[in-house]
């Protein structure tokens, strides 16, 4: 029923009168609904589901549906306020494909990896993925099975998944999609400092004298973050902003000083930077005798590719002393960077000196407080873990860290990528909080804690993301799972590697996702997952705070979360089936019991009972196993950590707050690390303390510039980047589905300066292919964006999954980090 | 007679052909459609591309659009090309700050806008709100590719008043 | 030097012994022909864009940022050049605007504006130039394009109807007090009216 202005009058009027007469009248006579029992939601706190700022959203429910969503005044990161995507949150979870089923490829009522997908029962599609895994495991052995993830996972749901392949399989082979987002970042805080994530935290930003976006694009990927940011510089007047990018984005609308630098020579600015510190004699020389060391990295270490490419074959280090580095001193530092002087980099960059000197100059000058800004500019690099080491050298020969304001701050992408990825450690070569499969201790503590038999761990890492899809091509990886994620979308170079790799007939494809995702397409086996506030969940953001939800609406009929797919799935195997007897006559008493005994139905996880779940609160999984699964793999989990500096505090606390900065040490959160009298594990009298390390001293290292590993040439003569866009999370599979957001940004354009465009006689709008030596996509020329490149590089972000420009990217990755460079590959474009 | 026959039967042939032709083309479209789930990429393979539309233009109606919830920041019913947000000057405020509104007719930037991180109202908007374009964005004349099944807690509450009375 | 002055002077104010009265008319009218039109050709090659971002002052600057605008690319590929909005239609206006562009001169050799970061802190003053003059001739240079007489408002969207037809139908306002901006970036907005 509509009410027109003259009627709404005309009812007010009746009402008016009936009031002053004593009657009631009835509700309907009224255009606004008033009674408390039909107008009131139910409102509850919950992490964000897309980017890594870990902003904390509240979600309003009525009759078990979301109906609102909006910033949580309550949280210290956003305080009310929400990007455009987290405002549209709330319809994430209803686009009409949510996927309800599991579906088979099947022919006649059999599995066939050439049929069509056709619905099946949760118990039909668990037999297929059991026969299909024991079938591998028995062929090959673990290193037939393996998994891909996300730091989108809850913590609870990473750590399940570590343990079943970990532990369960008895594989390393399961890494985070975070590979492709973070790797770099923590290669470099373990090179560095010797543990991971920030030592600082979000209050640098109303604390600091000057920011530095080294290749990110906070404008558009951490809008609340830039919120923070632009309210410091817009009051503070004396606060200065540098953004360098490859190309003009947003972010240069609050640049005082914008650079534009020819790609891969961040490397060479960052060391003419600390010959400046030294050259201007600004070394904070006490900081750097009494607080670091000075090393020496191996070079000349290869890409990442596959050992026959002649890139790899040119290299002389790309083995297993690509990590490697040598003590040096001072002055031979001085002298290494000595040779970055400011005209070589300035020619080099094509940054014009003045603007070199004025950014080196907010490093140097000691009255400025400076905060450094990274993501993928620097991560997604083939020297991304370099590019890491360099920012913290000019930190450190400045004394600029660990203290509010001063602050080398690597910004994540994902919500979990620092909880779920980092800190559970769902890496081929990680455990929980920083340790390694490698290292014989770390086992030690992790099958102590999970109460395993010595040896149930295997001591080499697994297959890293990229080196998943190379396996899965070369029929070396069988069985593949597939969460959280959408690969087939993000990973670069499907055409050669990905694509052929899925459907090689020896593997059998396990996706799971709330949505058909591209993913999704090229699997066997689709799993249809809950998402969000559908289950209870643990998210960790950038800055280490831990933050919970509570399932808050049932997810539609059929779909279940990662957390129950995992534990449901253990079921399937009896410890005979994936264990060596050698392991299982070691323990005994693991013998004719399945994963889901020995993994989670343990006395450490069943300890924490139902009723310890509010009473008025959901939680499927929970009520489905018979104990609190999610608070017990959390505490089971932090138990890794506690008083080893990753510190979380009981579970119960975080639906109290929202979210703490870990260490939590005595109820307490940390905000800046390393540093006297606000880190709780830095030694009395020592000032600063980087403890990851043993002898408490950060490295700086000396690390040259070296080329990117595809530069464009004659042929293919444009740089090629990609990224994401403000209204679109990561491949478009929620955000496409919200018909606002769509209509915001549908289609993914190549962003061109409008004089390449012309000297190929195009304009905006044309059909245009580009082209690599490993693919093409076809989409439209846009000469006038957001995005303003210079002339030679184009941009085109990939989170439309009907245009994929991952068919052109190239796989080159950092050798140290394995992390893959999406910013860097040389293109040619035509028109269709 | 005989030739006519001839003709005839060649006719019918072609005609049932075209049918069993058509028919089986309908059928592959359906079976791909169903195999390949690819809703955000037209029912299309991944080794396929189909070609990308046209840029759609931006909707400059100026008909204000229903909120989907009542916090949900406004979507801008007009374009905003060469519209600078930047250090120099905020072209949205030109014409939606609240001295501006009574010359513009433009809808005035709401009060939550006032607020400080600390939830203190300023006299003047608060620059973390200073980039209008972090949560406002223009549309664009095209349908979804996916519809949305969000429900609107105004029909909700509707449906439970009418039962109410029904009762 | 003094005496060769002095003969060509004297031959100058001499009535003419030895030319008929047609031919120094007719020599004359030749003369002034090619003097006016070298003079015309001279005006015409300033007015040029090639002649505008000859300079690189024009080319990275203000003639970059155009790229982008609807004065440069749009529908139906009417386009706006420097001399467009820049140069008065009329004879005497663009005479005395020329004139006012030696100073443009003086700037582009001693390079008052020869990098962006000068040009930048110029830009405020420039523009405030340009605001002037349209301002003072009632937009005319927009006007030589989109005359209000011919404006279909049923083809504009509902907010700019409303305000050309009672705004700038009144006269109260001119085109530049509303589109500043619209064909380069804007200098620091602080203190300008309607910002």
């Amino acid at each position: 029923m509509t009410i027109n202005r003259r009627q709404f009058i005309k009812a007010n009027a009746v009402a008016a009168a009936a009031a002053v007469a004593g009657v009631t009248i009835p509700a309907t006579a009224s255009n606004l609904i008033t009674s408390s029992d039909i107008t009131k939601l139910k409102w509850d706190k919950a992490a964000c589901r897309f980017c890594g700022t870990g902003c904390s959203v509240n979600v309003g429910v009525m009759d078990g549906k979301v109906v609102a969503t909006h910033g949580d005044i309550k949280s210290p990161v956003n305080k009310g306020l929400s990007c455009v995507k987290g405002y549209f949150l709330s319809k994430i979870m209803y686009g009409k494909d949510r996927l309800t089923t599991p579906l088979l490829r099947m022919t006649n009522g059999k599995y066939d990896k050439e049929g069509e997908f056709t619905p099946v029962s949760w118990d039909k599609a668990f037999d297929i993925m059991a026969e299909k895994a024991k079938a591998a495991l028995k062929k090959d052995g673990p290193k037939a099975v393996g998994m891909f993830g996300s730091g989108q996972w809850t913590v609870q749901e990473g750590y399940a998944a570590l343990k079943l392949m970990k532990a369960g399989f008895r594989t390393n082979n399961i890494d985070p999609n975070a590979r492709h987002c973070m790797a770099s970042a923590v290669g470099g805080f373990m090179r560095t400092f010797g543990i991971d994530e920030p030592m600082g935290c979000y209050d640098d930003l109303e604390a600091a004298d000057a920011f530095v976006l080294w290749g990110s694009n906070m404008a558009e990927m951490h809008p609340i973050l830039w919120t923070r940011l632009t309210d410091r510089r817009l009051s503070a007047p004396h606060v200065k902003v540098a953004v360098l990018s490859t190309f003009e984005h947003r972010s240069f609308d609050l640049a005082d000083n914008g650079m534009i630098f020819t790609p891969q020579t961040d490397l060479a600015i960052l060391n003419y930077i600390a010959h400046y510190i030294i050259e201007t004699g600004r070394v904070n020389k006490d900081f750097v005798n009494k607080h670091t060391n000075f090393r020496l990295g191996e070079t000349d270490i290869g890409y990442g590719l596959r050992p026959e490419h002649p890139l790899e074959q040119k290299a002389k280090n790309n083995g297993k002393t690509a990590g490697s580095s040598t003590p040096i001193d001072f002055d031979e530092y001085a002298k290494f960077v000595s040779t970055y002087t400011l005209e070589y980099t300035s020619k080099l960059s094509g940054v014009p000196e003045h603007k070199l000197e004025a950014l080196a100059e907010l490093y140097a000058d000691p009255k400025i407080k400076v905060t450094s800004f990274w993501t993928m500019g620097f991560n997604q690099h083939t020297r991304g873990v370099w590019a890491n080491n360099l920012v913290y050298n000019i930190h450190l020969l400045t004394g600029k860290i660990s203290t509010p304001g001063n602050s080398p701050f690597s910004l994540t992408g994902q919500p979990s990528a620092c909880g779920t990825a980092r800190e559970v450690g769902t890496f081929s070569h990680r455990l929980p909080a920083d340790m390694v499969v490698s290292n014989p201790k770390h086992r030690a503590i992790a099958e102590k804690i999970w109460d395993l038999p010595e040896g149930t761990i295997p001591a080499t890492p697994g297959y890293h993301a990229v080196l998943q899809n190379r396996m899965l091509k070369d029929g070396k990886l069988n069985f593949y799972w597939v969460q959280c994620n959408n690969n087939m979308q993000a990973a670069a170079n499907i055409n050669e590697e990905a694509y052929p790799g899925y459907r090689n007939p020896k593997n059998f494809i396990v996706v799971s996702d709330p949505y058909p995702t591209v993913t999704a397409q090229a699997a066997d086996l689709i799993l249809p997952t809950a998402m969000w506030v559908e289950k209870e969940g643990v998210y960790g953001n950038a800055e280490r705070r831990t933050q919970s939800w509570y399932q808050m609406v049932e997810a539609p009929k059929g779909a279940k979360s990662d957390l129950w797919q995992l534990v449901e799935f253990s079921k399937r195997f009896k410890v005979e089936d994936v264990w060596s007897e050698e392991l299982i006559a070691k323990k005994p008493s693991v013998r004719g019991k399945t994963l889901f005994d020995v993994l989670y139905k343990t006395a450490s996880l069943e300890k924490f009972a139902l009723d310890e779940i509010p009473e008025d609160r959901l939680n499927d999984e929970s009520r489905d196993f018979g104990f609190y699964i999610q608070k017990g793999l959390f505490e089971e989990y932090a138990s890794f950590g506690r008083g080893h500096a990753h510190d979380l505090a009981p579970y119960d606390r975080y639906h109290q707050e929202r979210g703490l900065r870990w260490p939590v040490v005595n109820g307490k959160e940390t905000k800046w690390r390393f540093k006297e009298g606000s880190d709780p594990y830095v030694k009395p009298g020592s000032g600063w303390d980087f403890y990851g390390k043993k002898d408490g001293r950060a490295i700086i290292f000396a690390l040259p510039y070296e080329p990117a590993a595809e530069s464009p040439d004659e042929e293919y003569d444009l740089w090629l980047s990609t990224g994401r866009v403000l209204e679109h999370w990561h491949s478009g599979s929620m955000t496409q589905r919200v018909p606002e957001l769509y209509k915001a940004m549908p289609d993914a354009l190549v962003y061109m300066h409008p004089d390449d465009a012309k000297a190929r006689n195009m304009r905006r709008g044309d059909l245009v292919k580009l082209i690599s030596r490993r693919g093409e996509v076809q989409t439209r020329v846009e000469t006038r964006g957001r995005n303003k490149p210079p002339r030679g590089l184009v941009f085109m972000p990939w989170f439309d999954a009907s245009r994929l420009v991952n068919k052109v990217t190239l796989d080159a990755t950092d050798p140290l980090s394995k992390e893959t460079d999406y910013k860097k590959c040389a293109i040619k474009i035509v028109k269709v | 007679m005989k030739n006519l026959n001839l003709a005839s039967i060649t006719g019918l042939t072609v005609l049932v052909l075209a049918l069993l032709f058509s028919s089986f083309i309908a059928s592959a479209a359906d079976k791909s459609e169903i195999n390949t789930l690819a809703t955000l990429r037209d029912h299309t393979e991944i080794t396929e591309q189909k070609e990308p539309v046209r840029i759609p233009n931006v909707v400059n109606k100026d008909i204000k659009q229903k909120r989907n919830y009542p916090m949900q920041p406004p979507v801008i019913p007009h374009t905003t090309r060469s519209y600078e947000v930047n250090m120099n000057n905020n072209k949205c405020l030109s014409c939606h700050s609240r001295q501006r509104t009574e010359e513009s007719q433009a809808p005035m930037v709401s009060v939550t806008h006032f607020m400080n991180r600390d939830g203190n109202f300023l006299a003047e908007i608060s620059p973390r709100r200073y980039f209008c374009n972090q949560c406002h964005v223009t549309q664009v004349d095209a349908e979804p590719l996916v519809e949305n099944t969000f429900t609107d807690m105004h029909s909700l509450m509707k449906k439970k008043v009418t039962s109410a009375e029904n009762d | 030097m003094k005496n060769i002055l002095l003969i060509g002077w004297r031959t100058l104010t001499k009535p003419s012994g030895y030319y008929s009265l047609g031919a120094l008319v007719i020599g004359g009218f030749i003369a002034g022909i090619i003097f006016w039109g070298g003079f015309n050709t001279a005006l015409d090659i300033t007015n040029t864009e090639e002649f505008c971002i000859s300079c690189h002052e024009m080319e990275n600057n203000v003639y970059e940022e155009l790229k982008t605008t609807i004065h440069f690319s749009n529908r139906s590929g009417v386009r706006a050049t420097c001399p467009d909005c820049h140069v008065p239609h009329k004879w005497t206006d663009k005479i005395a605007r020329k004139m006012q562009a030696s100073k443009e001169v003086w700037g582009a050799i001693f390079g008052t504006i020869n990098t962006r970061e000068k040009f930048l802190v110029h830009r405020k003053r420039l523009a405030q130039n340009e605001w002037e003059r349209l301002k003072a001739n009632d937009s005319l240079e927009c006007r030589n394009c989109h005359n209000f007489d011919y404006m279909d408002f049923t083809q504009q969207s509902e907010r700019a109807a409303y305000q050309h037809s009672t705004a700038l139908a009144s006269g109260e306002k001119t085109c530049i007090d509303c589109h500043k901006g619209i064909a380069h970036q804007l200098p620091d907005m602080k203190g300008v009216e309607g910002w």
